[in-house]
């Protein structure tokens, strides 16, 4: 739920970065960090282990702009994505107001995409929140793999009736970082004002 | 299931700006926040011979990330959580209280007060904002609208800060 601060005149929205191991939602997180414009953004936390494996979460604060007198501002989050970190996982949850789920081109990933995608609805069930009701955006990364699935073979996966926004990335060279991110924020500030 | 939720305002937002300052005054304490559950910062408030703060967005994000794996662990042995939350450094501590079930309180303090001092006024304080949030909850909050201009607002300011839509 959308935090609106009527005193210091804020909109706050949280977006989480869902997905197996080492797809890429801290490469996400690191690229829109490097790329945003300094008065834009935050500082960028991350809670690693010494190898730079997420451990709880990334984080990174940014400032779209002010609107009507409101600053408008995401909170991005990444989860830790190995899956004996679930307990993590449904802590960045809470309070969620969008989804990007990171999924990983590999062959050898897919059923760890299809898991993770299993958890992250019944982890949302654990705050009474329902993907389908979420603002949520697929990003299909490391589409620079030799051997990539097909695009189509991830979404029959992941989306089998195409009704989520999906997006092609190569995250470690900035190609499709910001195109789902501005899509789940547009869905999530869209959100907000149908219920408003 | 996306709903604003707005927790602090007017006369409300005033007076819990009030226990604030009186805690700084009387814990001798650096820094005092208002922190949502979920990590974003409601009300903060600073000693005037205090240091500039971190990036409270920093703060706010980890103080509530940490006190929901903190209420983990407790459950871990059957407990609901733990009532209290402390942190000392060498030079800096931190002191965090619940405020219901959608707010924390904070203190930060350093060598110049006690964690007894802190501990103290930093209860009395909460439940003195516990009191003013469990009202506002009660009340009606202000309806904030968001237009068609607003819309059309946040639409530019998407594409001026990741790139236009077609891009």
């Amino acid at each position: 739920m959308s935090t609106i601060n009527f005193a210091a005149r804020e909109i706050n929205f949280k977006i989480v970065y869902y997905g197996p191991g080492l797809s890429g939602k801290t490469t996400n997180l690191k690229m829109i960090y490097e790329r945003v414009p300094g008065e834009a953004k935050g500082e960028m936390v991350s809670l690693a282990t010494e190898d730079e494996r997420t451990l709880f979460f990334d984080f990174l604060p940014l400032d779209l702009g002010t609107v009507n007198g409101f600053k408008t501002r995401f909170h991005l989050y990444t989860v830790p994505g190995q899956v004996f970190y679930n307990s993590s996982r449904k802590l960045i949850l809470r309070g969620v107001d969008g989804v990007v789920f990171v999924a990983d081109s590999a062959p050898s990933r897919l059923r760890a995409n299809a898991e993770s995608l299993r958890n992250l609805r019944e982890n949302l069930l654990e705050h009474d929140l329902r993907l389908s009701e979420i603002p949520y955006v697929l990003q299909i990364n490391k589409r620079d793999l030799d051997d990539a699935l097909p695009v189509e073979m991830i979404r029959q996966v992941l989306d089998p009736t195409g009704t989520v926004p999906a997006f092609e990335a190569v995250a470690s060279r900035f190609e499709g970082v910001f195109e789902p991110l501005k899509g789940v924020s547009r869905m999530v500030l869209e959100k907000l004002a149908q219920k408003t | 299931m996306l709903e604003p939720s707005v927790d602090l305002y007017g006369a409300a937002h005033e007076r819990v700006r009030e226990h604030l300052s009186d805690l700084l005054d009387r814990a001798k304490a650096r820094y005092a926040l208002v922190v949502d559950r979920k990590g974003f910062v409601l009300l903060h408030a600073r000693a005037v011979w205090a240091p500039a703060p971190p990036s409270l967005d920093s703060l706010a994000t980890l103080v509530a990330s940490n006190h929901s794996a903190n209420a983990a662990i407790a459950k871990l042995f059957g407990d609901d959580g733990f009532r209290e939350i402390v942190q000392q450094g060498a030079d800096v501590g931190t002191y965090v209280e619940e405020l219901g079930p959608d707010a924390l309180l904070l203190a930060v303090f350093d060598g110049k007060t006690t964690l007894g001092k802190v501990k103290v006024h930093a209860a009395r304080a909460a439940v003195e904002i516990r009191s003013e949030l469990a009202a506002l909850r009660e009340s009606d909050a202000p309806a904030p609208t968001f237009d068609a201009s607003w819309s059309e607002s946040t639409e530019k300011l998407l594409d001026g800060l990741f790139g236009p839509r077609d891009s």
